[in-house]
């Protein structure tokens, strides 16, 4: 106890009132490290509120849930209802249909419609009428006694203002009716699922409004104890073809494993500001190990232990941690408000719909942004603790203000970090785990660690080779500059290696964003091809899962407007755990207007079988995540229709829910069963008019004859939201890397400060030797400009390597995409010598420091 | 054209329901309870004929079908057993003018409710179950087959009833019975011919028969292990629109089969002051199948021991003296086990306490004993929420 107070007080005299006297460094470190932790705090809390909303939604619905019981990509026969209740294995059963509706006249924001039977459902799921007036028992009967008549979630009561009693206007692709509001769900169990926005219907209304007669979309069992394996195969046995048994949970994990995967993508990124911050705190504590040597020594000659030493440099790390910390607390919450919607419309549009109401704090979450903050700044503390252990008593004999800093070679750290750079290769070949990409992560780091070894070598070899020509171009100053350059050792290193990171970092997002962005483009125009798209209201929403009539089907098939027409039906099936589509559609007329981005296999033996029904063709994603490839057989339960086809080809497809697999929809039809159009896609014959008034026109004749049935969006509109989606996305990236800069920026700041600070004496020196102030600061500016065009050199060839890795290798294992490669010399070009200019304004403050205080003074001084 | 008791009238007035069954019935007709307007009131004589009445009555709000009985297994195990079969109309006939067309086959305006319970008398342990399902999509109803038969059935639980036997059948994870029950008397019509008055108004009454001597064989499993078993069984059937009469808090209803080959049948309507309201009554049915109904003043029921509910803390009477006065018959009946109570949350949601009995007594001073079964309702609190 006594030696931890007595620590305390000397850390207290050594080294925090130095950090007082040097504040402003210690603010602008804390500020980096602070900005680092709150992006990563932030980033995690966000996606980590998605996560839990999701789950919490799933467990919500599913409730006590054993087994579901479903037919992939259509519906069950309600008459399995009673068969399957009186199976002994068979405890409870519970019918359940659902989809999106809207308020009609509102938002048009949908809202998940739940038709259950209320009474068979009650072992399953929990829910209780709001208190209120008026309230009586038995109110929830009312759904069974009345036609049209729900119980409305909270939020979705509190978000339109109606109270129990009032009629609500519900939209479906089928029509739009009144519904009367029996009550409000109390904010418990079932009714958090999808944030409150839900609403409760008995299961014979829900058919009324959808049209969905006989059938229902799942069966939920609950089964007797002890079951069996063979009571399992039992049940599996009385089954009608193409039903499935699976557990709850596998929609559920299948969710959670993108969300995750998504959250490890984002924590990666944005650790990656905490990193830089790594950065910040180290040339800091360095810098206090290096200027105070004397001091130390004096501490070693007075019986301080080497040890003692490094706990008060490790102290120093620990307390710009804690400090960064607790700061990043109120930059979090400021920062959180701005993520935490994007994230979870990224999630939604991605993934898994989300709806997130409110944050929650997640300890876990919390303790583990502690936890990093506070190892990656005792990590930064790290080797500088071990140098000051190094101090040798004799030093405090040393009349030099700074005995001579045992500098690493920098030539075999170079090797090292050239080896680092190398192993990048091997480990960019090895596949992903579990939809991880830890082999792109470790070869992301071991780049970046890589880089930042080889920045002493670099500053150095430019410095010498650079000095000459400086003394020419920059007269003295400059000179100076190149030779200051040349052996400052690690310490600039280390800003310069911040440096690299951001503009790797810049530099690779910059790339992946075109290529990814140009890639999309081609597919969207090519595959995404069409002029007008229709289909059931709501249709996307509802996953394409109600057909259009067969009214709708004849009008649309002869309108008067010369077009030709593509129908499709896509299914959302899962393969395994992974999710995708099955998409139908009539390929001739198709491919007579768009193409395929074909990755494998475009040869004309492939269309020609695809056209002729002889085989499927993947997108990638599916092709990567499923392990199927060209000549692989393709095998899925479809509605009643087992499918077994050859796979003919992989293309390219940005769809974001997992894989495609394509397929002939007149074959489909011939070979399995009539799937029915889900959609319909037109294109304009004549392709000389004025496309987009033709589009308006034709719209407006099928508006006329179909009424509002149908959900319809131009292909120009749908590329052009395809697009923004894209850019919606990418938004988060562009923030998390303007921060990264930021923190950079900040790197050179301190970097240059300390140095400025460092030598001040050696600057008066220069003054009183006769150098101006002019050329003093000229000098200094040199040194940053130097610095920066050292790190930005790196940090572009750094940025390549990373972009072949986040292009070729982290989207591959992380989504199952890669994009065509492109460099976007344009953006480049001009942000380039933009991040140089950033760079240097960063170095202003630092000059301002030299001769803050009068020359004499500090001749004096020493 | 419909029978002359078949009045379809509005009525408001809450008035007594009858029903002994009814004890279980008085939560779920809260639950259930719906605006009066439309459904039928039974109002005159019921006019009952067989097969056709022993199957449901739509345009009525409440019906069941209620066996109770005790067997004995070979090896001299002796078990109480309950099943209950409850129909609730939710709206009025005419309501289904206003569903949508076409209608959803989920849709429908009864909705079936069942308990079902054993009393290991020598285990000491009292076992139940309940189901309840709406009347659609085979999931429950009632039907009457061209052999005659009518079924009355709720997911895989069912009674048959057949012009020359009828049959029991529920399964749970913990207890099963099946059942053969064959009448050895005409059904007893309770009341005027049937037309069992439970108020002041015409309209607070109920259409009501009994199997009340049903001999008894089949299997009953427990726990897994299967034994024969053969008893005597009483069946009720009963349907009616009228709610209850306000002031009654519960009854005190007693099947009874004596040695002497008659059976006895007595509710008692225990009122909020303590008084027994005037509708309670009973039926005496002697060896030949003939009935005699019995006014509240020709009996007497009181209550000699009490046991209270560890579970609800409801206290309820276990052990009766009744006497009948015109038959000069006193009866000393017990519970055969003291906890037969039923926490029925997971379908009507009330507590209630049915149990087999077992009578002593004299009949016109010749002794005689015999087996039966009390349910009791009104001693413990409703449970007040539907999930």
């Amino acid at each position: 106890m006594r030696s931890l107070v007595f620590f305390l007080r000397l850390f207290s005299w050594f080294s925090l009132r130095h950090i007082g006297k040097h504040w402003f460094q210690a603010m602008l470190v804390l500020f980096g490290i602070a900005l680092g932790a709150a992006v990563f705090t932030s980033v995690r809390l966000s996606v980590h509120a998605s996560l839990r909303s999701f789950t919490s939604s799933m467990n919500h619905i599913a409730g006590r849930t054993e087994k579901v019981l479903a037919r992939p990509g259509g519906f069950l026969p309600e008459s399995l209802v009673s068969a399957i209740i009186n199976h002994p294995s068979v405890r409870n059963a519970s019918p359940m249909l659902s989809g999106y509706v809207q308020h009609f006249g509102a938002d048009k924001e949908p809202f998940l419609l739940i038709g259950i039977d209320p009474i068979l459902d009650r072992p399953f799921r929990s829910w209780q009428i709001a208190k209120g007036k008026p309230r009586k028992v038995g109110m929830w009967l009312d759904l069974l006694k009345e036609p049209y008549t729900l119980i409305l979630g909270g939020a979705l009561a509190r978000q339109y203002g109606y109270a129990p009693g009032e009629k609500i206007k519900l939209e479906h692709s089928r029509q739009t009716v009144d519904f009367r509001i029996v009550g409000v769900l109390a904010p418990e169990n079932l009714a958090l699922a999808e944030g409150g926005r839900l609403a409760l219907t008995d299961i014979a209304t829900f058919q009324e409004f959808t049209g969905l007669y006989g059938k229902i979309d799942r069966i939920d069992l609950r089964l007797q104890p002890e079951q069996t394996a063979e009571n399992f195969q039992n049940i599996v046995s009385t089954l009608p073809p193409g039903v499935i048994m699976s557990s709850p949970s596998e929609r559920r994990e299948s969710g959670q494993a993108m969300i995750r995967a998504y959250q490890l993508n984002l924590s990666i990124l944005s650790f990656a500001s905490l990193f830089v911050g790594m950065f910040l705190v180290y040339s800091l504590v360095a810098l206090n190990a290096a200027s105070r040597r004397h001091e130390l020594a004096i501490l070693r000659s007075t019986g301080a232990s080497a040890r003692l030493l490094f706990l008060i440099f490790l102290a120093q790390g620990t307390v710009f941690g804690l400090a960064g910390w607790l700061l990043a607390i109120p930059i979090s919450s400021f920062l959180i408000k701005y993520l935490l919607h994007g994230v979870s419309q990224t999630i939604s549009t991605l993934f898994v719909r989300v709806t997130v109401e409110q944050l929650s704090l997640n300890s876990w979450e919390i303790f583990l942004s502690f936890m990093v903050t506070i190892f990656i700044s005792v990590l930064a503390a790290y080797l500088p603790a071990r140098e000051a252990m190094q101090v040798s008593p004799k030093e405090a004999l040393s009349i030099a203000e700074h005995s001579e800093q045992a500098d690493k070679p920098t030539l075999r750290l170079a090797g090292l970090g050239i080896f680092f750079i190398v192993l990048v290769w091997p480990l960019s070949k090895l596949p992903g785990y579990a939809g991880v990409p830890l082999p792109g992560y470790i070869a992301t780091l071991l780049l970046f660690t890589g880089f930042a070894m080889l920045s002493p070598w670099i500053l150095e070899q430019l410095g010498k080779a650079l000095a000459p020509k400086l003394r020419r171009l920059g007269g003295m100053p400059a000179y100076l500059a190149g030779r200051y350059i040349r052996g400052s050792g690690n310490r600039t290193a280390i800003s310069v290696g911040a440096l690299i990171t951001a503009v790797a970092l810049f530099v690779s997002l910059v790339i992946m964003i075109h290529s990814f962005r140009q890639t999309v483009q081609l597919w969207a125009y090519q595959t995404v091809s069409g002029d007008l798209f229709a289909t059931t209201k709501m249709g996307e929403v509802n996953q394409f899962r109600y057909p259009l009539s067969p009214e709708v089907i004849r009008t649309l098939t002869t309108l008067d407007a010369p077009v030709d027409l593509v129908p499709n039906r896509r299914y959302f099936l899962n393969y395994g755990k992974f999710p995708y589509e099955f998409e139908l559609l009539d390929v001739v007329t198709f491919l007579r207007y768009g193409s395929y981005v074909w990755l494998k296999g475009p040869s004309e033996t492939a269309i020609h079988r695809l056209i002729s029904g002889d085989g499927v063709i993947v997108s990638e994603v599916f092709s990567n995540r499923t392990g199927l490839t060209v000549g692989d057989l393709f095998r899925a339960q479809i509605e009643t229709s087992l499918v077994e086809l050859p796979i003919l080809g992989v293309v390219r497809d940005y769809r974001t829910q997992g894989g495609v697999v394509f397929y002939a929809m007149p074959h489909f039809k011939r070979r399995f069963h009539d799937p029915k159009w889900g959609g319909v896609r037109f294109f304009l014959r004549n392709r000389n008019q004025n496309l987009d008034a033709a589009v308006v026109s034709l719209r407006r004749e099928i508006i006329e004859k179909c009424g509002d049935q149908l959900g319809m969006i131009s292909g120009k509109e749908l590329r052009q939201s395809i697009l923004k989606v894209f850019d919606e996305t990418f938004a988060i990236t562009t923030i998390l890397l303007f921060i990264a800069f930021v923190i950079a920026a900040l790197g050179i700041t301190t970097t240059l400060a300390v140095l400025v600070l460092e030598r001040t004496s050696q600057l008066n020196t220069l003054y009183a030797v006769g150098a101006s102030f002019g050329q003093i600061r000229r000098m200094i500016f040199w040194e940053s400009i130097l610095m920066v065009i050292a790190g930005e050199t790196a940090g572009f060839l750094c940025g390549l390597i990373l972009s072949y890795l986040l292009v070729f290798v982290i989207n591959r294992q992380s989504f199952g995409w890669t994009f065509l490669y492109g460099l976007d010399l344009k953006a480049l070009v001009f942000s380039l010598p933009l991040i140089i200019l950033t760079a240097l304004m960063a170095a202003l403050p630092a000059i301002r420091l030299v001769f803050r205080q009068p020359p004499a003074m500090l001749l004096r001084e020493r | 054209m419909k029978a002359p008791f078949l009045q379809q009238k509005s009525h408001k007035r809450k008035t007594l329901i009858f029903g002994i069954l009814l004890l279980s019935l008085g939560t779920v007709l809260q639950l259930f309870a719906a605006d009066d307007s439309g459904y039928f009131s039974v109002t005159g004589p019921c006019n009952l004929e067989f097969p056709k009445d022993h199957g449901s009555h739509s345009g009525y709000r409440t019906e069941w079908w209620y066996y109770t009985g005790n067997v004995d297994s070979e090896n001299g195990n002796r078990f109480g057993f309950q099943l209950t079969f409850f129909r609730s109309q939710l709206s009025p006939a005419g309501a289904s003018r206003h569903w949508p067309k076409p209608a959803s086959q989920w849709r429908t305006q009864h909705i079936y409710l069942a308990h079902a319970a054993i009393s290991d008398l020598a285990g000491g342990r009292h076992l139940h179950a309940e189901e309840s399902s709406r009347g659609a999509l085979g999931l429950a109803g009632v039907a009457l087959n061209e052999t005659r038969i009518t079924t009355v059935h709720l997911k895989n639980w069912y009674a048959k009833i057949g012009p020359e036997n009828q049959h029991l059948k529920a399964a749970t994870d913990r207890f099963a019975f099946d059942l053969e029950l064959i009448p050895t008397k005409k059904p007893i019509l309770h009341g005027e011919a049937g037309y069992s008055r439970k108020g002041r108004a015409s309209e607070s009454a109920s259409c009501y028969y009994s199997f009340t001597r049903l001999k008894t064989r089949g299997s009953l499993t427990l726990n897994g292990k299967t034994f024969a078993v053969e008893g005597l069984s009483w069946m009720d059937h009963e349907f009616s629109t009228a709610p209850l009469e306000p002031g009654i808090v519960g009854w005190d209803w007693f099947s009874l089969i004596l040695s002497d080959r008659t059976e006895l049948m007595v509710y008692v309507l225990r009122q909020k002051d303590g008084t027994i309201n005037p509708a309670s009554s009973g039926t005496f049915v002697d060896p030949d199948g003939n009935s005699r109904h019995l006014t509240k003043e020709e009996f007497r029921v009181l209550v000699l021991d009490s046991w209270k509910s560890p579970n609800s803390e409801a206290l309820y009477p276990v052990r009766w003296r009744l006497s009948v006065f015109p038959l000069s018959m006193e009866l000393s009946i017990v519970s055969n086990l003291a906890d037969q109570e039923l926490q029925t949350t997971e379908s009507t949601g009330v507590t209630y306490w049915e149990g087999s009995v077992s009578i002593t007594g004299t009949a016109n001073d010749h002794r005689i004993e015999g087996q039966g079964y009390v349910e009791l309702t009104g001693y413990a609190k409703a449970f007040d929420a539907p999930m």
